[in-house]
């Protein structure tokens, strides 16, 4: 029992953090209609940077998180107004173009702090367990569910409740539309594709609890997110939590009941969601 | 642009005689003569250049002609080289006539099951699926153990293919010859597909595919057939290139390995005949001079480049090697001697 | 005989109704018009009977077949062309190329891979004719996107006859043209011979009234009347509809 609630914790919290990547990545791709595929590498750049503030300058893990964010956000912002930009209407040269990027950004991060171990830490608060009901579960873990829950209730109600985020919606329904009322789409787009980049680098430095931080962690991270994507559906905070959540949880128990067959659980989930419903479980567009 | 009139190019004088055959000539040499004359060890990255290029050329069927972004090719050139290193590490078969056949098969059939798939869903989804299979495929190299020299991640000690012919030796110099008339044969193929109505039907999709449909093109179709045919082609290039490296590893099947067609078509222009080859001679060299000075930089050196080539070098290489020589052409072609 | 019958078409985006219960048929050799204000549904309803677009209710028989749910490419092949509102040819490809792949179109070569399109003789033989009738032959290795507008027009609606269609749909053929252009389509149309038989979907009325036999008008998804030109033309709902009334005598002209 123990070890079912011990994985369930696990799972809920490494599907958190999907989420926190993949909420970013869907919007993104709903919005302006390209594949950030450098948005797995903006979570591992917010990782290495909060590693820098947490560890090797023993200073605050919040602080830790928010440099995380600010660092992925700048390489965000390096990316979509010195490059993408420039790309207008090409989404194909785009997401190449995002590609390229990933390996620059993990060739660098191995440049800058070198070597390939994996560095995993967590907040010095968060250390051990605390009990809840008679049973123990790890802090850290606890924290990262609690988190994730608390951005994914503020983005829900950005996305439905305030008035930037009916833009957002309305410009992934109808660009041309959403221009015409008036509303400068591009200067949404750099928004959030900033934002977005900004929770990615802050996922980066609360993930490192639990993942920790690596020069391909860029992919690793991107290829699990894309797969939320896939089975939660495109555009909507949703979807994403939903997904993130279920590819967690397939993810931690299928690799505790079937360790040989490690990835395959969740390759398993996009094939059937591409056979039977290739928009995702909560896709908008059908 | 047109090339000027007819009436020009008919006057031959010998100088332009010597001009309308310059690429011609320095591709004999460069492909044929050249290779046998330089060092082992540059004849060696000869070899994984023609290996690429042919990889680069099939890749362009499905990404420059049909208008497909298809990440995770290298699940097809790796299914070729692992097919080609199971059957020498389990079952003793190294005959060229078995290996070559069966790898390209079972290219084709994984792209078959996998094309079928990814498009189900289009435009970006298509991308991350494709991106995804290629990853479920390095996973299975990884993990199956079957497909590894035990202690190891993949298998090595591959042979040069066994071509049934008694007292027959392989050294660089044959090997490379063996790779080019393979690629040539398939490069020949490829050139046929392009001018073919379904070729052209490919690069109609690609403009404007609600209108071929309603022309009475079956599309999907077109784009399944593209992909697996793309995937086969993949897959010889990749029991070459088992022939060629003498080991197999999960790499190969990795993103790093679908990144590299990619980058050739890009850099050396897609939709075009020779882009792709011209994209594959520059990475190759350009991968072999950093890994003489900064090995470890290279794949920053790879990123850089294929950021810079998206955004400047539009049309690739390529063109503006066509445009050069459309320029000489005119120029020299046409002078009255 | 009837070439083409809708019956109930129905087309709704949510809780838009693009097209509400859409009831009408069309004689073999008839030229039916079909006119109303932007946003009426005419462009959804081609793109329904031409299978971009699935419907929500309703059926759609082609030459006695029910083609509702038939692939667009199905419908081409029973002798179905369509012609896009906005010009829609390979802009990156060829005169020669665009003509070539058209005319490959519904021929069981067109899946042949070995063979470079050059050999084909007789396609070539008909592409020249084609060509040389619009005067486009010698701009053949021309991009299309380098043509004139007029010219692009010109080229598609000869591309879209070029298939020996039996029913025609042409959305907006005269879009973008001088009167003078305007006047060559409308005479090209009104020399087609009477086993073709075409949907027209226009605002230049002067084209419509001049080829159609019947007319349709569409508003708010639904037809509003049914009739031949002259019945139309001094119907008071359609008058009121475009809201710019000529005089009595004149044609209605969109304000």
């Amino acid at each position: 029992m123990e070890l079912v609630l011990a994985n369930l914790v696990n799972g809920i919290s490494f599907g958190m953090i999907l989420f926190l990547i993949a909420s970013g990545l869907s919007i993104v791709m709903g919005l302006m209609g390209i594949i950030n595929l450098a948005h797995g590498a903006l979570y591992m750049v917010g990782a290495y940077a909060g590693w820098t503030i947490a560890v090797q300058w023993k200073m605050n893990f919040a602080l830790a998180v928010i440099v995380g964010g600010i660092a992925g956000a700048l390489v965000g912002l390096l990316i979509e107004r010195g490059f993408l930009r420039r790309l207008y209407k090409q989404p194909n040269e785009q997401v190449l173009l995002t590609f390229g990027f990933v390996y620059i950004l993990s060739n660098l991060v191995i440049w800058i702090w070198g070597g390939h171990r994996r560095l995993q830490f967590t907040a010095p608060i968060l250390y051990g367990s605390m009990e809840i009901a008679g049973m123990p579960f790890a802090k850290d873990r606890l924290a990262i569910i609690a988190i994730g829950a608390i951005i994914a209730i503020a983005l829900w109600y950005l996305q439905d409740k305030t008035r930037i985020g009916a833009i957002v919606r309305a410009g992934m329904d109808d660009k041309e539309m959403t221009t015409g009322l008036g509303i400068n789409l591009d200067f949404i787009f750099t928004v959030v594709f900033l934002f977005a980049a900004f929770i990615a680098g802050c996922a980066g430095v609360i993930g490192a609890q639990l993942i920790g931080a690596y020069s391909w962690l860029g992919t690793d991270i991107l290829l699990y997110s894309l797969i939320v994507v896939v089975v939660g559906g495109l555009g909507s905070v949703q979807g994403s939590l939903l997904g993130g959540l279920v590819i967690g949880l397939i993810d931690t128990f299928g690799k505790a009941l079937f360790p040989q067959f490690a990835m395959f659980t969740i390759y398993l989930a996009m094939i059937v969601i591409l056979l039977v419903k290739p928009s995702g479980l909560l896709g908008r567009k059908s | 642009m047109t090339l000027p009139n007819e009436r020009e190019t008919s006057r031959r004088s010998g100088q332009s005689l010597l001009i309308r055959f310059t690429p011609f000539i320095a591709g004999a040499l460069v492909l044929c003569i050249l290779p046998a004359l330089v060092p082992t060890y540059v004849r060696n990255i000869w070899t994984k250049f023609v290996v690429f290029a042919l990889f680069a050329s099939s890749y362009d069927l499905i990404y420059g002609h049909t208008g497909l972004l298809s990440l995770g090719h290298a699940a097809y050139f790796g299914a070729g080289g692992y097919t080609v290193a199971a059957l020498m590490l389990h079952y003793n078969i190294d005959s060229l006539w078995v290996g070559l056949p069966l790898g390209v098969l079972v290219a084709a059939f994984i792209s078959a099951i996998f094309g079928f798939m990814a498009l189900r869903v289009s435009g970006m989804y298509f991308l991350l699926v494709t991106f995804a299979f290629g990853e479920l495929l390095y996973s299975v190299t990884w993990n199956w153990k079957w497909l590894s020299t035990p202690g190891m991640q993949g298998i090595s000690g591959l042979l040069r293919p066994n071509l049934g012919i008694p007292g027959f030796r392989w050294n660089t110099i044959n090997f490379y010859y063996f790779v080019l008339i393979i690629f040539l044969l398939c490069f020949y193929l490829v050139y046929r597909i392009m001018n073919s109505p379904f070729g052209h039907a490919l690069r109609g999709i690609r403009e404007n595919e609600p209108r071929m449909q309603s022309l009475g093109y079956n599309t999907w179709l077109y784009k399944y057939l593209a992909f697996i045919i793309t995937g086969a082609f993949a897959g010889v290039a990749g029991t070459l290139f088992a022939y060629y490296n003498r080991f197999i590893s999960p790499t190969h099947v990795g993103v790093v390995t679908s990144f590299m067609p990619m980058i050739m078509v890009i850099i050396g222009g897609s939709g075009t005949l020779l882009g792709p080859v011209i994209g594959a001679l520059i990475i190759v060299f350009v991968e072999y001079f950093s890994s003489l000075f900064t090995p470890e930089r290279w794949p920053l050196i790879l990123g850089a480049l294929f950021v810079a080539a998206i955004m400047y070098a539009r049309g690739g290489v390529g063109i503006h090697l066509t445009k050069l020589w459309r320029k000489l052409n005119y120029r020299y072609g046409s002078s009255k001697g | 005989m009837e070439a083409l019958k809708v019956k109930g078409l129905t087309k709704a985006f949510g809780g838009v109704h693009a097209l509400s219960d859409v009831s009408f048929s069309v004689n073999v050799g008839e030229r039916l018009g079909i006119i109303g204000p932007n946003g009426a549904g005419k462009t959804t309803l081609f793109n329904l009977i031409n299978g971009q677009l699935p419907p929500s209710y309703g059926k759609i028989h082609l030459f006695g077949i029910d083609i509702t749910h038939s692939p667009t490419y199905r419908r081409a092949h029973l002798g179905q062309s369509r012609s896009f509102q906005i010009t829609s040819l390979f802009l990156n490809l060829t005169v020669l190329d665009n003509t070539l792949i058209t005319l490959h179109g519904l021929r069981s070569s067109r899946f042949h891979m070995m063979r470079s399109t050059t050999t084909y003789i007789a396609l070539h033989t008909r592409a020249r004719e084609l060509l040389t009738l619009i005067d486009l032959w010698e701009h053949r290795d021309e991009l299309v996107k380098n043509l004139s507008y007029g010219e692009q027009r010109r080229l598609e609606i000869t591309l879209t006859l070029a298939l020996e269609p039996k029913l025609l749909l042409l959305d907006e053929p005269s879009c973008g043209l001088t009167t003078a252009e305007s006047a060559e389509i409308t005479d090209m149309l009104k020399n087609l011979g009477r086993d073709i038989t075409i949907l027209l979907v226009a605002h230049d009325m002067d084209l419509v009234f001049g080829v159609a036999d019947r007319i349709m008008v569409l508003h708010y998804g639904k037809i509003i009347v049914e009739g031949v030109p002259e019945e139309i033309r001094v119907d008071s709902r359609v008058r009121e509809i475009y809201m710019g009334c000529a005089d009595n005598a004149g044609t209605i002209t969109t304000g």
